[in-house]
């Protein structure tokens, strides 16, 4: 065989002779992997600008971008002063004072690439995460407080704040989107859980301009984090509110007012809709709140888009009444537009990327490609940095508790220790060296050790080792002995071959493939996998329709359990790989779906359920008993995870400034938003 | 033999016999044939002569280049052996690079041993034409490179050639038949039949292709084995193709309605099936015999559009459009450029396909 | 002739609308609709839909209409000259296709010129010297033009292209005039750009036309007709030219009206890989995201531009080939 002379697995086969357990084998691997990736010098320490939030060390004189000056000369625009709030956010740049001006190129793959922008365009959440992702930091909002019994949530804003035409941001905007948005069954059938601690809603009242509470009847401690995090209450104005979506607590009230039948009458927003070339006012309002297709739209985030995402070319240009501003009292940001430029494949996106097409782009760039983009470093004049992320697996074999259409796969499918023996039969090592060229952490769905709501390092581990004699041990046990001439074992019904379906979908990594190389390690567990690569609506279809065995995706986001919990637990209908039934049952009150038979799924939801009301210290201890049911019982079979292979391939022009050697490649840290694109700018 | 017996030969001969000789002075027709042949046994003896299980996988043999084969040793005698080799993945590159240890070199051995498999899907056996001494051939022998996944190309080529030169045929042969039947019918018939066959050719023609592929993959029911998963999609891809030799051959039949050895023929009270097999279509042969020369590579091209759209064929369903499709990224371009030799005997088996037809159209026109 | 002409129209007219309910009902076979297909999507992207908010959506869009309703609501869209929203642009149908269908067609008739071109005098030659050195090469070279998919041949060049010649190949248009209104300067601007698209779509079209005018040729040059054309002397150049080129051009003309969504099709891949702005695309997206208009308005387009053109290749094929005659036409 080809030897890999890796020193990890010289230094392996050592211990292999020496009868080493697989667990301490898997230990030495993973030191050897973390010395080959520091030895690469591409992961970088975690790092972005300073906020400054004493008031006394803010700058009082301000600049502009030259490009505003001008039209402030033209008497287009109010001076410099007057546009930014009197309470600013303050950046100290990560290295310097930058420069202006310059355009941004990136790529997006089309209309339905919004988030692409979304993300650098996060700084209109009310609240977000420091540049490590371990802490809340003020945003839109700068200061909020938690009354003790959980109940009252009070949001400052900042005085003077404007929207991007120039209008006053103020606690109206969010009142309006309560009351007329969100409040409007039109619009928003269903409130979100969000709002609605324990199915009891909440409400927003305004206190004064600049101050905002939020209600709610029972102990809701989780809602700072809701705020903060990628949620629908929480998301900001671009992504809760561009897709046909009417979420994130505040809108331009000043400016939607005209589109809803409320201010004036049904027929005569109607009418408009119609001449507007819509069918009806809702479809006109889906429109104009989108701000990647409205240009007029009033925004908050640092850049605003000038030429919608439905062309070739997606730009957006400096927002010139910005909030924030840098320590020498610049106005943000630095450049004056991001240009994004549709690529329709990834092949050549990344073709593009490594021509040096791209001055930043971390999005859609595939990991498999990285000895390519290595290679051309110097001819496209950019640098590589992988940015780990801290979710447990990339690839996860999420197994169907609801499935039954067939009572015989039923059974194993909800048989722990047959899902633990298809765990125990997979060489995570093997699929980390072909998919993740090394660089990711094999193991279970647990998020990261780093993260708050990790459960112990001994759980990373659990049932998450290639051990083929014991899977064969226990497969023998639960019943499954018996074996069909070519070596996999049969069904106990019919004495047919065993034939458990894999759903692979061509997304964040090549799923399809990863599966064909875990179907054939199963092969020495006598486990026949059949994958099936589809469409992704049909796939989306047949786990709704609970078809499937078992679906293939990621966890990312699951790292802050909480915040984005569908691809760890059956709580939501929209993604639910591991019980669609279930999920509706948990979803709807148990008035649809099924009711699980399994205690272990009834206690994750009760430990889920409470955490809600719980302080942080609760809630963590709350996700780590969560974790520790997941990773024992192994409805999600983690594989390979805590990589750059989702959004962690960042590629930089080295004509930029002030940018991070690492960035938090996280959902909550809406990757790369916390780092604050504003900050960054051109050398030369 | 004087040159009057080779003429009195010739005189006497059958129809058959001259159809052979002629055939037999086409060289390049029966160097193909022999070619469609040697590709046909390779499909029958898949198993026999690839050296590999096509679905192994092993990351330590990814992208593996193709391997150098020393034919003599030191001493100038025959002894073919190929080097072990050892890998190492750079950690600044990321890139795996492979050595030949000389100190371990493995002897090519003709049948030897390797995984087991059912000859003719009876026989267990575990005889391969080639093996090599000392060492599993999955972890020495690697005549043609690895994928990614580090599968052995050569042994997957290997396999695929039975579904592709097996299912993807009938595809094509479906194609053909409807294609001259229902071109033949409304050509001669005309009249309303010609009008209805015409608007449906024309409506689904006017469809472009990809979304009539995903409506019916997406009607392929949940439980159906990936074999027969390929093989509907080869009827759907054949269910598109007719269309077009259909209007071909409507236009011909149009035109030659009218000439005199039809009519001739039509008098002398010849059956319709007669005067359309054995005086119509003869006379456009070449036409439909260049139409499935070209039938069998759109066939092979098109599975890779539909890896495209989602609608992949997966193993144990591997054809040469399913490697093909597997090539069409950067990482092999720019790493790993041998994994497009899948390209080579799609490009063989079609020109030989293509020599071999035009060689028989020749000799079925012996005095031509 | 005019009665003919009549009838052909009336009958492209059915024959449109039935390839307006075919293609209703095929964009109607794959599983959910627009809206899970967005949810599906925002999901991919990290965005939850909630269940209640779909159905909003699906009642804003009408997806919760029957079918029937919404190809009435579609049919009568088109009789006013419009082609109704698309979901996901949330615009106008036309508008979101807008310069796309022109751009498609110059695309596509430069392909078509380019091969038969090439595949014309190829062809010819081949046949006429059969078997010769040059005929082998072609013969090889257009195989090898078949059996290498579209998109591995386009990102081919384009890595080569920036490889070797450091030189980004995609797109129609540089990128100062991407967003520009027409002038001349886009124009040559396009200009520049259409060539290498152009050859990369004819490539494969224009082995598989060489193969069958060398094939109809053959045929035609062994038959009664030519021998005693030669045999009276007359010169090559005029024995071949005369007849047996155009009666092997019949079955070209029989299929001329294809080309078009032909070229369309195969146009897909190529225009995903490099970037150009023509309806293919756009048509693949619009049945991913299963945006039933925007999907149906792009095949009707192609539809009728089908029909019309398989009218004129029968009318040409009359022209050309003159043992057709209007009755047999019916």
């Amino acid at each position: 065989m080809p030897n890999l002379s890796r020193p990890h697995l010289s230094r392996r086969g050592l211990l292999a002779t020496l009868a080493a357990s697989p667990v301490a084998m898997a230990l030495l691997t993973e030191a050897a992997r973390a010395a080959d990736l520091a030895a690469s010098g591409l992961v970088g320490e975690l790092q972005g600008p300073t906020m400054i939030t004493d008031p006394a060390k803010w700058p009082t004189k301000f600049q502009e971008a030259p490009m505003l000056a001008e039209r402030v000369k033209a008497g287009k625009l109010p001076p410099v002063a007057e546009r930014i709030p009197a309470e600013p956010m303050v950046w100290q740049p990560l290295n310097e004072t930058g420069k202006y001006g310059g355009t941004w190129r990136r790529a997006f793959t089309g209309p339905g690439d919004v988030e692409n922008a979304n993300r650098i365009n996060a700084s209109d959440k009310c609240f977000f995460w420091s540049a490590d992702g371990s802490k809340i930091v003020p945003c839109v909002a700068k200061a909020y407080e938690l009354s003790d019994d959980g109940k009252t949530y009070t949001m400052h804003l900042r005085k003077g704040m404007k929207w991007s035409d120039g209008s006053p941001f103020t606690a109206d905007d969010f009142v309006f989107w309560f009351e007329d948005i969100y409040g409007n069954k039109e619009i928003v059938p269903t409130p979100t859980t969000d709002m609605s601690p324990q199915g009891k809603p909440g409400r927003i009242v305004k206190v004064d301009e600049v101050t905002v509470r939020f209600e709610f009847d029972v102990p809701y401690y989780l809602f700072e984090e809701m705020m903060a995090g990628d949620t629908l209450i929480g998301g900001g104005q671009s992504v809760r509110q561009s897709q046909k979506l009417s979420f994130g607590a505040y809108s331009p009230g000043h400016y939607l007012k005209q589109f809803l039948p409320k201010y004036s009458s049904l027929e005569e927003v109607n009418a408009r809709a119609k001449k507007e070339g819509f069918e009806n006012w809702l479809q006109m309002l889906h429109f104009k709140k989108d701000w990647s297709l409205n240009t007029e739209l009033p925004t908050l985030g640092p850049w605003k888009t000038v030429q919608s995402i439905n062309n070739p070319i997606w730009l957006l240009e400096r927002n010139p009444f910005y909030y924030a501003i840098d320590t020498a009292g610049n106005q943000l940001p630095y450049m004056d537009k991001v240009q994004l430029t549709l690529g329709e494949n990834l092949e050549v996106i990344n073709l593009r990327a490594m021509a040096g097409d791209y001055d930043e782009q971390e999005r859609h760039i595939d990991i498999s490609k990285l000895p390519v983009l290595l290679d051309n470093q110097d001819k496209g004049n950019y640098k590589v940095h992988l940015d780990l992320g801290f979710a447990g697996s990339d690839f996860i074999l999420q197994i169907n508790q609801s499935y039954k259409a067939d009572p015989e796969i039923r059974k194993w499918l909800t048989n722990a220790d047959f899902r633990r023996a298809l765990s125990l039969g997979i060489d995570r090592d093997q699929l980390n060296d072909t998919f993740w060229l090394g660089v990711g952490t094999p193991g279970s769905p647990v998020p990261g050790e780093s993260m708050p709501q990790n459960p112990g390092p001994e759980w990373r581990k659990k049932w998450s080792v290639l051990d083929v004699r014991q899977a064969n041990a226990m497969l023998d046990k639960i019943g499954l002995a018996k074996k069909d001439s070519a070596g996999f074992r049969v069904r106990t019904d019919n004495g047919e071959r065993l034939r458990i379906q894999i759903v692979a979908i061509q997304a964040f990594m090549p799923f399809p493939k990863m599966s064909e190389m875990v179907g054939d390690q199963w092969q020495k567990i006598g486990i026949q996998a059949d994958v099936r690569e589809m469409e992704r609506n049909l796939a989306t279809t047949r786990v709704r329709n609970n078809e499937t065995h078992i679906y293939t995706w990621n966890n990312g986001g699951t790292e802050l359990l909480y915040l984005f919990p569908r691809h760890a637990i059956p709580v939501d209908p929209t993604e639910a790989y591991m019980g669609p039934e279930y999920a509706n049952y948990y979803a709807s009150g148990g008035t649809q779906g099924m009711k699980p038979d399994d205690p272990n799924i009834l206690r994750i939801w009760e430990l889920f359920t409470e955490a809600a009301g719980l302080k942080a210290e609760g809630r963590n201890h709350n996700a780590q008993e969560i974790w520790k049911i997941l990773a024992d019982q192994q409805y999600g079979i983690g594989t390979v995870g805590q990589s750059p292979a989702g959004l962690g391939v960042r590629l930089v022009s080295n004509k930029l400034g002030n940018i991070a050697s690492r960035v938090c490649n996280a959902q909550h840290c809406r990757t790369p938003g916390n780092s604050h694109a504003e900050t960054w700018y051109f050398k030369a | 033999m004087s040159a009057t017996t080779a003429e009195n030969k010739v005189a006497v001969a059958s129809q058959r016999q001259l159809i052979w000789w002629r055939f037999r002075k086409h060289k390049l027709a029966l160097v193909s044939a022999f070619i469609v042949a040697a590709f046909y046994l390779v499909a029958m003896f898949a198993d026999t002569i690839a050296y590999t299980e096509p679905f192994d996988t092993q990351s330590a043999r990814s992208y593996i280049p193709p391997q150098p084969i020393t034919w003599f040793d030191a001493d100038g005698h025959f002894h073919p052996t190929v080097n072990a080799l050892k890998g190492k993945r750079d950690p600044r590159t990321f890139k795996l690079s492979y050595a030949p240890d000389p100190g371990e070199t493995r002897d090519l051995v003709l049948f030897g041993h390797g995984y087991e498999y059912r000859l003719f899907g009876l026989i267990p056996t575990d005889i391969h034409l080639l093996g090599v001494s000392n060492s599993r051939p999955q972890d020495a022998l690697f005549l043609l490179g690895t994928d990614q996944l580090g599968r052995d190309v050569f042994s997957r080529l290997v396999l695929a050639s039975r579904t592709s030169l097996t299912i993807g045929l009938v595809g094509v042969v479906m194609s053909l038949v409807l294609g001259v039947l229902l071109g033949g019918i409304s050509g001669l018939y005309g009249g309303w039949i010609d009008v209805v066959i015409q608007r449906v050719i024309e409506i689904l023609r006017s469809i472009p292709t990809i979304p009539l592929w995903m409506g019916l993959a997406a009607a392929v029911p949940n439980s159906w084995t990936p074999q027969q998963v390929y093989f509907v999609i080869t009827l759907i891809i054949s269910l598109i193709g007719w269309t077009e030799l259909a209007r071909v051959v409507r236009g011909r039949f149009l035109a030659l309605r009218e000439e005199d050895f039809i009519t001739a023929a039509e008098l002398a009270g010849a059956s319709q099936m007669r005067i359309i097999f054995k005086h119509m279509v003869p006379s456009f042969l070449s036409h439909i015999i260049a139409a499935v020369s070209l039938a069998l590579p759109a066939m092979i091209i098109s599975e890779t559009t539909l890896s495209f759209l989602g609608l992949g064929l997966r193993p144990p369903a591997i054809s040469w459009g399913v490697l093909l499709q597997d090539a069409q990224n950067l990482q092999t371009l720019a790493l790993a450029p041998w994994l497009l030799v899948v390209a080579l005997p799609v490009i063989v088996v079609i020109l030989a396909f293509n020599f071999l037809g035009d060689g028989l159209r020749d000799a079925a026109d012996p005095y031509g | 002739m005019l009665a003919y002409l009549v009838r052909r129209v009336g009958l492209a007219v059915i024959t449109i609308w039935a390839i307006t309910i075919v293609t209703f009902i095929i964009l109607q076979l794959p599983p959910g609709d627009f809206v899970d297909a967005y949810v599906a999507q925002a999901s991919a992207m990290g965005t939850a839909i909630s269940a209640g908010e779909a159905a909003a959506l699906r009642h804003a869009y009408g997806l919760d209409q029957s079918v029937w309703v919404q190809y009435y609501k579609w049919m009568a869209h088109i009789v006013h000259g419009e082609f109704g929203q698309s979901f996901e642009y949330g615009r106008p149908v036309t508008e979101v296709i807008g310069d796309r269908l022109w751009l498609t067609i110059l695309l596509s008739i430069g392909a078509i010129i380019v091969t038969w071109g090439l595949a014309l005098p190829i062809g010819i030659y081949s046949a006429v010297r059969q078997y010769s050195i040059g005929d082998y090469i072609f013969t090889f070279i257009g195989f090898v033009g078949l059996a290498v998919p579209n998109f591995l041949l386009a990102l081919i060049i384009m890595y080569v292209g920036l490889r070797v010649f450091n030189v980004s190949v995609g797109g129609l248009f540089s990128s100062e005039f991407q967003l520009a209104p027409w002038s001349w300067a886009k124009v040559w601007d396009l200009a520049g750009h259409l060539p290498v698209p152009m050859l990369i779509l004819a490539l494969a079209g224009t082995a598989q036309l060489v193969r069958i005018m060398r094939a109809n040729l053959l045929d035609e040059l062994r038959r009664p007709y030519v021998v005693t054309a030669r045999a009276r002397g007359l010169s090559e150049r005029r024995v071949i030219m005369k007849y047996p080129v155009r009666a092997a051009l019949n079955p070209f003309a029989s299929t001329i009206g294809y080309l078009l969504p032909y070229t369309v099709s195969g146009s897909v891949i190529i225009s995903v890989v490099l970037s150009l702005p023509t309806v293919g695309p756009l048509l693949l997206h619009s049945l991913i995201s299963q945006d039933m208009l925007l999907g149906s308005t792009i095949i009707l387009m192609l539809g009728v531009l089908t029909v019309f053109g398989t009218l004129l290749s029968d009318l040409l094929l009359m022209w050309i080939d003159p043992r057709i005659r209007l009755g047999q036409l019916k």
